[in-house]
């Protein structure tokens, strides 16, 4: 091959590996061509390329818990031997506490009903209830099915734009096994963005007629004008394909 | 619409923000306070405010190739991982900062992507190209509009394609079904529509003009 096809064959490879999509001989090549080829070192066509999306991309709002957990992890940056441990510290912290309480009981043998116990956290339904009856101005939207299999589901949507809280009262959903699959929801919310906001991924488990979910949305809503619960895998996606939309109320 | 109507005439917000390759925050003027330096120094707070910058452009970056939020997030900490560690390798001369985030976004989504194809890794490439190099004639001195300007004169095919890819951030698979190309029409087609690309930019700074 002519150190001018080399080049032109070299070029071609540099511009798959920018685009993803070189085969798996075709990185063998590159590598043995790269190692010869002088312009290897240029990095103009993947600047490029990277212009070219980033014309393209709008940017979107990290959610504050992906935001919080990047911050978390500067600490952890700054001294690579200390990430091992400090994740550990961050990952016990939560459990320490109880982790506490239980050696205590062991080492002690006190009744578990002796130990004051913390102000009793409310149910989600508890938490609707408050919210309804604290702040009149909250929305209230009625939830319809939205394809066959969830022809039986009833239930209503309450979401409060001030308090950024709200809970989701959902009438014979039907039991999902979060391994195989999640409900999650997505809220629509035209003010903020064209793209549905992350509502937060939910399960619904045996034993329940009705159950009470709360909202966690990702991004902070405005104007909510709809909210729509989709099936997705476990863990739910970052943009839903809508493949199963299972219930939408709207206002 | 075609893609070149798009690029003339409905795409002036990205056209301010984007190409300009830099969030609104980032100022182009010449005496610019970079992040980077700051990062390659172990100031955390500069850290800090560079994932405040740059988190969203990152985390658009990422939402474009990989659909599952947890490897979503996975890779977002990844790509600020890499770009700690590699933040000495940042040179304003080469790219905005922007820029320089947004290839190494890339480059781990694009892994991320080809892994779940099992694909070899492309970023842990042995001869990859530094983040600091790159030829004299290089983009990063061009002016946005001069760029878009000369990139109009592709090949209406060749930029279908190309906003296809990096607008709708679609798969050449993708791209395959919806414009009834073969798949390795489509992959050809894009490569050497980025080398011309580069082409017509090269020319373009060098002042020789394009006659196509």
């Amino acid at each position: 091959m002519s150190k001018e096809n080399t080049l032109n064959r070299f070029d071609e490879l540099d511009a798959g590996r920018i685009l993803g999509d070189l085969t798996s001989n075709e990185t063998s090549e590159w590598q043995l061509l790269a190692r010869d080829n002088e312009n290897s070192n240029y990095i103009d066509l993947e600047l490029l390329a990277t212009e070219l999306e980033l014309q393209f991309t709008q940017p979107c709002d990290l959610s504050s818990s992906l935001s919080n957990k990047l911050a978390d992890t500067i600490p952890a940056f700054s001294n690579k031997n200390k990430q091992k441990s400090a994740t550990q510290i961050i990952s016990i912290l939560p459990w320490l506490g109880w982790a506490t309480a239980a050696c205590l009981l062991v080492l002690f043998n006190i009744p578990e009903s002796s130990i004051p116990s913390a102000v009793p956290e409310l149910t989600y339904a508890q938490k609707l209830d408050s919210l309804t009856k604290e702040a009149p101005e909250t929305q209230r939207l009625a939830f319809s099915p939205a394809s066959d299999p969830y022809n039986n589901i009833s239930g209503e949507v309450i979401w409060n734009d001030e308090r950024q809280e709200g809970y989701m009262s959902l009438v014979n959903l039907p039991v999902n096994d979060p391994t195989q699959s999640q409900y999650q929801l997505w809220i629509v919310d035209p003010e903020r963005d064209e793209l549905p906001v992350d509502g937060g991924v939910f399960d619904i488990s045996s034993g329940s007629e009705t159950a009470v979910i709360p909202i966690r949305n990702a991004l902070k809503v405005f104007k909510p004008v709809a909210f729509v619960i989709t099936l997705e895998q476990p863990g739910g996606v970052v943009k839903s394909k809508q493949e199963i939309v299972v219930a939408l109320a709207k206002s | 619409m075609h893609f070149r109507d798009y690029i003339l005439f409905s795409n002036i917000r990205s056209f301010e923000i984007a190409l300009g390759i830099m969030p609104p925050s980032e100022s182009q003027g010449s005496n610019k306070t970079y992040l980077l330096p700051l990062v390659a120094k172990g100031d955390e707070a500069a850290m800090k405010k560079c994932i405040d910058s740059y988190g969203s452009l990152v985390w658009s970056i990422v939402c474009r190739r990989i659909n599952e939020r947890v490897d979503a997030e996975e890779a977002c900490q990844e790509i600020f991982t890499e770009v700690w560690r590699i933040a000495s390798r940042f040179n304003s001369k080469v790219s905005k900062e922007s820029t320089f985030i947004g290839m190494i976004a890339r480059r781990r989504s694009i892994d991320w992507q080809r892994k779940q194809n099992r694909l070899p890794a492309l970023s842990t490439l042995e001869s990859l190209p530094e983040l600091s190099s790159s030829n004299a004639q290089s983009i990063h001195s061009l002016d946005r509009n001069e760029i878009w300007e000369k990139l109009r004169t592709l090949p209406e095919d060749t930029l279908t394609l190309f906003s296809l890819h990096f607008e709708k951030g679609m798969t050449h698979e993708e791209i395959s079904k919806e414009t009834d190309i073969a798949l390795g029409t489509v992959k050809t087609k894009l490569r050497r529509g980025l080398i011309e690309a580069r082409k017509l930019l090269k020319e373009f700074s060098d002042g020789k003009g394009v006659s196509l």
